[in-house]
């Protein structure tokens, strides 16, 4: 196995630069996530790691070597696309066999690492059928087994789970997860689901117009955003934004007038200077609002009860939707106002431009 | 089901009735003909039912004349013909299709123009061009000029671009290039369409008549159907004999309609464009 790097990469189509110098590592026996909204990239750049999209400019290197303009199939990578990709006439042997017949394995070493991968993905009993014969889920198992017979350095997922239903996905995303662990290959994997990102991923790569926003663990990512885009991205139910000025400062930090909240104002550890009539955004996590009968009044427009944690859809006096999460068996009727609030260290602050403040 | 509608149908099925009586009255009348002897033919006697079984016709056709040599050389243009354009159609279109070349679109232009030709409009031209080649009177010259089938290329190049890309990308990854994408993915995905092509164009191929006629001199060149022409002698016309060559000229193209019926049904519509 080996890890990737790449260098100041970047793709244009025609004259529409589609990835702006993205550096970023992934280490030996990751899992990298590549994750960002629709039309960010991150298929384009995933594509160019496999080599099936030309770099423009910039270096990609698997292990030591520089792949950069070098063949698809002669960087020892392997890809399990969105469609499954499987040719439809081959069986499911034939299907993984593939690869190693092209490549003149003997056959006593290709039925052995089909048999291989067949029992890892336990699809040892399904080796004989047609992939339409299969179900979405064992597609799914049929393209990674392809993918683990070549034995690449690097596998590569392109919105693997995009076609199955979400029950599936959760089995399939564990099982993944689990191979991942078992057999310890460095991996790229691309989602828009930013759930499938954090439960999967080793280190995610946030990505928009071609950039990479901010990478990190999951929990890093989740819990120290670098701007307000991340902080509204990772996590679901997503961040809360409340637009405000600075009133004061002091140690501890800052207080802010929420916009259009009637004067009331929110606390937030602080450490680099302000001045007062600073315009700030302060990101709140769902789940650190709580009831507290000093804290900003909000009024209730929906609950969504899940059972043990319950969402209260509120609204600020201005119609800024903050979501509250509450825990308890019994959450407050749709009709009530409520006054919720926070812990200053749980706040995090952006400025007008969504940079974080620290 | 109404009274109207019930004369409706009945009208509708004499009508199907009488088409399908006049349309296979002539091939009832070439067999009953043909098992006839040549002067039952003539006689007076002679009715519309069959009242002989007399197969001297047919084996006058085949040893007193060169029916069997018009087969082979048939057989083997038609096969010839029919190997050629679909290999070639299929690999033109995939060019079309799946590589990126410059004057890709203005070749592709070009094949859909000359699909717009008629065949009979280049006789002249392809004539002068065999002479020049000196393939009058051989089989390069009976099978060259009908190696221009643009129908395939469309069709090919129509299921071609509906392949999902990630198939070609798949192949591109485990290592294979076009010819393992052409030859070992497309081609078994499409059985289907590269059967029925072959069999509309081993049928065209096997009809054809007139650029066989023209180009063909001496008779042991000649293909069936020019061969039938030929099936006379200097005592005038021997109808019986006539109609055995006739119906054993039919033959191979009747049994292929009816051993592949369902794939050249499928043929003629995904070739008028009926069915993509």
């Amino acid at each position: 196995m080996s890890g990737i790097e790449l260098a100041n990469v970047s793709k244009s189509f025609d004259t529409t630069e589609v990835i702006r110098g993205v550096s970023l590592t992934v280490d030996k026996g990751e899992l990298g996530v590549f994750v960002g909204p629709s039309g960010c990239g991150k298929s384009t750049l995933l594509r160019m790691i496999a080599g099936l999209e030309e770099t423009t400019s910039g270096r990609i290197s698997i292990g030591d070597r520089d792949v950069t303009r070098i063949e698809p199939a002669e960087r020892e990578v392997a890809m399990v696309f969105q469609s499954y990709a499987l040719y439809p006439h081959l069986s499911v042997f034939d299907n993984m066999a593939f690869s190693l017949r092209l490549a003149r394995a003997s056959k006593a070493q290709t039925r052995d690492m089909v048999q291989e991968a067949a029992r890892i993905l336990q699809l040892e009993e399904h080796l004989d059928k047609k992939p339409a014969q299969l179900s979405g889920g064992q597609r799914q198992r049929v393209a990674i087994g392809r993918a683990i017979v070549r034995q690449p350095k690097v596998f590569l997922f392109d919105e693997p789970l995009s076609n199955l239903d979400a029950e599936l996905r959760v089995q399939m995303r564990l099982e993944l997860a689990r191979l991942h662990r078992r057999i310890g290959a460095t991996m790229i994997y691309v989602t828009h689901d930013q759930v499938e990102a954090m439960t999967l991923a080793d280190r995610i790569f946030v990505l928009r117009n071609g950039m990479v926003q901010q990478q990190g663990a999951p929990l890093e990512l989740y819990n120290d955003p670098d701007n307000r885009f991340i902080g509204g991205f990772i996590g679901s139910p997503a961040m809360n934004f409340l637009d405000g000025h600075v009133t004061a400062q002091n140690d501890a930090g800052i207080e802010v007038a929420v916009d259009g909240a009637d004067g009331q104002r929110l606390h937030a550890r602080l450490a680099s200077k302000r001045v007062t009539g600073d315009r700030v955004t302060l990101g709140l996590r769902p789940e650190h609002l709580h009831p507290n009968a000093d804290g900003l009044r909000v009024r209730m427009e929906m609950v969504e009860a899940l059972g043990g944690v319950s969402y209260l859809h509120t609204r600020t006096p201005d119609g800024t939707e903050l979501v509250v999460e509450y825990r308890g068996a019994q959450p407050p009727a749709d009709s009530t106002g409520i006054a919720v609030g926070i812990d200053p260290a749980n706040v995090v602050v952006f400025d007008s431009q969504g940079r974080r403040l620290r | 089901m109404t009274r109207t509608r019930k004369i409706e149908n009945a009208c509708l099925t004499a009508i199907t009735m009488a088409a399908a009586v006049l349309w296979i009255f002539p091939l009832y009348w070439a067999l009953v003909t043909s098992l006839r002897s040549e002067d039952h033919v003539v006689s007076r006697n002679a009715g519309l039912l069959p009242d002989q079984f007399n197969l001297s016709a047919y084996i006058d056709a085949i040893f007193n004349t060169q029916l069997v040599t018009w087969y082979i050389n048939s057989i083997v243009t038609a096969l010839i013909i029919t190997l050629l354009v679909i290999v070639s159609g299929m690999m033109c279109a995939y060019a079309l299709s799946q590589m990126r070349f410059p004057g890709r679109r203005l070749l592709y232009v070009v094949v859909l123009a000359s699909f717009m030709v008629p065949s009979q409009a280049l006789v002249v031209t392809q004539f002068i061009l065999m002479d020049q080649l000196d393939l009058i009177d051989s089989w390069a010259g009976i099978i060259l000029p009908q190696l221009i089938v643009p129908v395939v290329i469309i069709v090919y190049k129509q299921f071609f671009d509906a392949v999902p890309g990630e198939m070609r990308e798949a192949v591109v990854l485990d290592g294979g290039g076009d010819y393992t994408l052409l030859f070992r993915v497309y081609l078994p995905l499409n059985r289907g369409i590269t059967t029925a092509l072959a069999i509309i164009t081993f049928i065209m191929a096997w009809n054809q008549f007139f650029w066989p006629f023209l180009v063909v001199n001496s008779e042991a060149m000649m293909t069936i159907p020019v061969g039938i022409t030929q099936v006379n002698d200097a005592f005038g016309v021997r109808y019986a004999r006539l109609m055995a060559v006739a119906l054993l000229a039919a033959m191979p193209v009747a049994l292929a309609y009816l051993i592949f019926q369902r794939r050249v049904t499928e043929a003629v519509m995904i070739s008028s464009g009926v069915k993509g």
